[in-house]
């Protein structure tokens, strides 16, 4: 079945047809979100979410864009809006710590490790995820999917409703806040040594 | 190797070390879960009315608005009953007494 016919059959509330696309695409979804979200349980919930929110708005899907580009486009914003509330989730947390004022040590989390990283990068790896937390969203987005999902330019200027000059622009700005980020950490660590 | 070029080297290795990154797979039995929360929205759905239903403030406002319908709905007919009456008596006379205007027309044409 070609996508067109899938996705058609989608919009008539075809179950098997749902099957398909959550088999097909599953691994890209949740691919996607872990290397936005960096924690397996949140990517599991956000690759749920995004497949009940496909079956739902699926009619709305008109076809001007590519189906792969509106899945993408879907998953980056429901990653990033599982970001914000899990933010203000911490900072409410922090503040109820305060006036609580019990000796309860904040839990940190742990260095995230990519299933899909080769064993003898990992630590480089693990570094580099690190360092993309701390710089700007869009910035984190375009390099995500380009580097970790091998999306062209192009590809990631469709998927973020952007221009191509923007998307090179955001890449090489993400690369140098990057390297910025992981010169101050390796100085550090070298001179502790 | 002086320092800064180790740095520069540990650089460019963070940097490669997710170029040959194979996809992280998504746990077994997704289709199932999704299937199980798309239910389980459903359900929920019909149990937050239920419980908003069943709540004593709301339960009570209910019943108060039905006995205020019924008693507005009794009172109004009653009324309207009224009107209605007057009208009848009224039809009912005109029909006696033949107060229906008539014109040179009426008496040219004969068939109904």
């Amino acid at each position: 079945m070609n996508q067109p016919e899938l996705i058609v059959q989608l919009q008539q509330g075809d179950e098997s047809a749902f099957k398909k696309l959550v088999d097909e695409w599953q691994d890209m979804v949740y691919n996607t979100a872990l290397s936005i979200v960096q924690d397996e349980d949140d990517a599991d919930d956000i690759t749920q979410d995004v497949f009940i929110q496909v079956y739902q708005s699926v009619s709305s899907f008109k076809g001007e864009s590519k189906f792969s580009t509106w899945l993408y486009r879907i998953t980056v914003n429901r990653a990033l809006d599982h970001e914000k509330k899990k933010k203000t989730k911490k900072r409410f947390a922090f503040v109820q710590s305060i006036f609580r004022n019990n000796d309860e040590e904040q839990v940190q989390p742990a260095e995230f490790n990519h299933p899909g990283v080769q064993l003898e990068k990992k630590e480089s790896a693990a570094e580099l995820f690190n360092a993309l937390k701390r710089i700007p969203d869009k910035q984190r987005i375009a390099f995500t999917l380009h580097k970790l999902e091998g999306q062209s330019y192009q590809e990631v200027a469709e998927i973020m409703n952007t221009s191509l000059y923007a998307v090179e622009s955001l890449i090489a700005r993400s690369k140098t806040n990057l390297k910025k980020i992981l010169s101050g950490y390796y100085e550090k660590n070298i001179s502790e040594q | 190797m002086n320092k800064k070029e180790q740095i520069s080297k540990l650089i460019d290795e963070a940097l490669a070390s997710v170029e040959s990154l194979s996809r992280a797979e998504a746990k077994p039995f997704l289709l199932t879960r999704i299937q199980a929360r798309m239910t389980k929205e459903t359900e929920s759905v019909w149990e937050k009315a239920g419980w908003f239903i069943t709540r004593p403030a709301v339960a009570f406002s209910g019943l108060c608005m039905i006995i205020l319908i019924n008693l507005a709905v009794i009172v109004f007919k009653g009324t309207t009953d009224t009107a209605g009456s007057t009208e009848q008596v009224a039809q009912s006379s005109t029909d006696e007494f033949s107060y229906t205007v008539a014109t040179i027309y009426d008496t040219e044409n004969t068939q109904p």
